[in-house]
């Protein structure tokens, strides 16, 4: 369907978001893979992008090519790690591991505190006035 | 003959306040509108996929976005990137509905500061319409912030401080230092049109659940009610100029593509910093543009530096959610101190960080501490839900090498000129951001952030685009009066950011707001005396 060598983009991945710290990889977790399809259902500006970068990374070692893309092209640099990072986190196994749930919707807590926000009163106003008269800064009559 | 009493242009946040009192005054009022109304259907918050499209329908940048109201804005010589949204609910619709009332001294800066210029009204004379435009707007808040003169406060109780607000409270305690309940545009109860928030965090990119206040939600479905014509799709080509001097409307391009003509006694623009100077400059005989003898449209730009430093907490702050939006603020650097290098100050709205796709991008984090490879997922760890923003916005002082000009050789959809923006961050404004932020950076040490990251300085932060019209009662020195009416066209007004003779260290929305209902008031109290193109 597209242009995009998933292998080549599962190595440039897997460099981006290594196995590690408990957590899988990009590509174990599915982000250059069916995440990367719903990705690209959303945000079809990056296919065109990723075709271009996977091509011209084939056989080059992953992390020195993305050390290139990153100083040489940081428009196309930007197009692979939005894909790749935005596919991981669509993925609900890493979410889970990270413990984040979404942007829920969370009923609004009232926890004004009068004892913690006294100290600002207490201090007074902080405000310079309008002036209404003498002389200001540069010396000027006000 | 003209048909309407009113013609406006513009269904922005002043051009939605100025229809609603001409209206409730009974006049016969329509407006002009490029582009749409905003499509909630794309609101992306309650979904997985939401920061991967956040960027998209909601782009800020109308060159990224090319939505159907937008033009070019050529910014190859500009600092800082313009940042709008021209459709029903203009501005509201992607700002922080951080709602910040300018201070006394802000009015006064060449009387108390020694320099620009002082506006040609105060902070009284403009309080009791702040006081109004709250209620209308639905503001959240809590009243008497000792930053400001006392006074009626806001209609809704304050958002959470949250875990991080009250950190960062403690800390101002200990340090000594101001911090308030945030003032935001944000239902916290249900309000008219709005629903009480639910803190997704996700206010600047469409609030699908209906609590972030926005003209297109809070005044439109209202003022059509009272029988405001709004017309979208329509982009104003030029204003028509009689022989007199007088403005009678205005030709404009309609969604088809046909030319028509739209008369009024009175014109009021409110197309913005940047599109208010580019009517006038395609209404004019030449390129000086109409209402121009003082040599000022267009000049004067100004798009307040905007600066983020992050801490680093141990605590679990949840900080994806909360309101974006301001938790609490902080002007306690705000007043002038020449000691330190600089004149006029900034204001601190500390926020929520967002999502874990947020944690990996070069903003705010810098690309010094990029996330890529094998400490990707502890450094995810670290910033996901443990982090808090102070963001702080800088008073940029008016400079007329700082400009809006008319770009004949990049026109929009409709071939209608657009604009080239040249602005320079000047040196007073680096020595404010680097002064404001070390202190929040201490700040946000003292709140017990284990690291604190001071963003790098970007462009694409134009949110507040203002100037460009300067108020003034010295007509050779200024292009509106003090009632925003054009001293060159006396049936010509201008209501937007245009006209603030400075730009204060605020979040503009409040202000243009109260000025847009005062400057109406006006209308509405002298329109027997008014000029009209009869």
């Amino acid at each position: 369907m597209s242009g995009i060598d998933r292998e080549t983009l599962a190595g440039l991945a897997d460099a981006l978001i290594p196995e590690a710290d408990g957590m899988p990889s990009a590509s174990q977790a599915g982000a250059t893979g069916a995440l990367l399809d719903e990705v690209l259902a959303v945000r079809g500006d990056l296919e065109e992008p990723l075709a271009q970068l996977t091509a011209a990374a084939r056989g080059t070692e992953p992390a020195a090519e993305i050390k290139r893309l990153e100083a040489e092209d940081p428009a196309l640099f930007e197009a692979l790690t939005t894909a790749v990072a935005g596919g991981y986190f669509l993925s609900a196994d890493v979410r889970e591991r990270l413990g984040y749930p979404g942007q829920q919707a969370k009923r609004l807590e009232d926890d004004f505190d009068q004892e913690l926000l006294q100290p600002v009163i207490d201090r007074g106003p902080i405000f310079r006035p309008t002036p209404t008269g003498g002389q200001r800064n540069d010396g000027g009559q006000v | 003959m003209p048909d309407r009493d009113v013609l406006i242009i513009g269904a922005g946040p002043s051009g939605a306040v100025t229809a609603k009192r001409l209206a409730e005054a009974g006049m016969s009022v329509v407006c002009l509108e490029q582009g749409d109304w905003p499509d909630y259907e794309r609101a992306r918050s309650a979904h997985p996929d939401f920061e991967l499209t956040s960027g998209q329908y909601w782009a800020w940048d109308p060159n990224a976005r090319q939505g159907p109201g937008d033009y070019p804005i050529d910014d190859s010589d500009s600092d800082i990137t313009a940042l709008m949204w021209n459709g029903v609910g203009g501005g509201s619709v992607v700002y922080a509905a951080h709602w910040q009332r300018n201070l006394p001294s802000d009015f006064r800066v060449r009387a108390l500061d020694g320099v620009a210029d002082d506006w040609p009204l105060t902070y009284e004379e403009l309080e009791p319409y702040y006081v109004r435009v709250e209620k209308d707007w639905g503001v959240s808040g809590y009243p008497n912030d000792t930053a400001f003169p006392p006074g009626e406060g806001p209609p809704m109780p304050p958002v959470p401080l949250s875990p991080m607000g009250r950190r960062v409270a403690r800390a101002h305690n200990e340090l000594g230092w101001h911090w308030w309940p945030g003032p935001n545009a944000i239902a916290t109860q249900r309000y008219g049109a709005l629903n009480a928030c639910v803190q997704r965090a996700t206010c600047l990119w469409g609030c699908a659940d209906g609590a972030k206040a926005t003209v297109d939600r809070t005044y439109w479905p209202v003022n059509q009610r009272a029988g405001v014509e709004l017309r979208i799709r329509s982009r104003v080509r030029r204003l028509l100029v009689r022989g007199d001097g007088l403005v009678e409307g205005a030709e404009y391009l309609d969604a088809d593509g046909n030319e028509q003509v739209q008369r009024a006694a009175i014109t009021v623009l409110c197309a913005n910093g940047i599109g208010t100077p580019r009517l006038l400059f395609l209404s004019g005989e030449g390129d000086d543009g109409l209402a121009n003898s003082s040599g000022l449209v267009g000049k004067r730009l100004m798009l307040h530096p905007f600066g983020t430093v992050t801490g680093l907490f141990d605590e679990d702050l949840e900080s994806w959610q909360g309101v974006w939006g301001q938790h609490i603020h902080s002007l306690e650097f705000y007043e002038t101190d020449e000691s330190r290098g600089f004149v006029r100050g900034a204001k601190w709205g500390l926020q929520p960080t967002g999502g874990p796709l947020s944690m990996t991008r070069s903003y705010p984090w810098g690309e010094e501490n990029a996330v890529w490879g094998e400490s990707f997922h502890r450094e995810v760890r670290r910033r996901l839900g443990h982090s808090a923003m102070w963001g702080i916005i800088a008073e940029d002082l008016p400079e007329e090498s700082n400009r809006v000009t008319l770009d004949r050789t990049n026109p929009d959809a409709s071939g209608i000129p657009g604009v080239k923006i040249d602005y320079v961050n000047s040196e007073n404004s680096q020595n404010l951001m680097a002064f404001h932020r070390e202190r929040a950076r201490e700040s946000l040490l003292a709140a017990g952030a284990y690291d604190v990251i001071i963003a790098p300085f970007i462009e694409a932060t134009g949110w507040h685009i203002l100037g460009t019209c300067k108020m003034g009662d010295d007509p050779a020195d200024s292009v509106v009066d003090r009632w925003g009416r054009c001293h060159d066209v006396p049936n010509l007004f201008i209501f937007d950011g245009s006209v603030w003779p400075t730009s204060s260290g605020m979040n503009p929305t409040a202000t243009i707001a109260a000025l847009a209902l005062r400057s109406a008031e006006h209308i509405v109290e002298a329109r027997r005396d008014q000029q009209v193109a009869a």
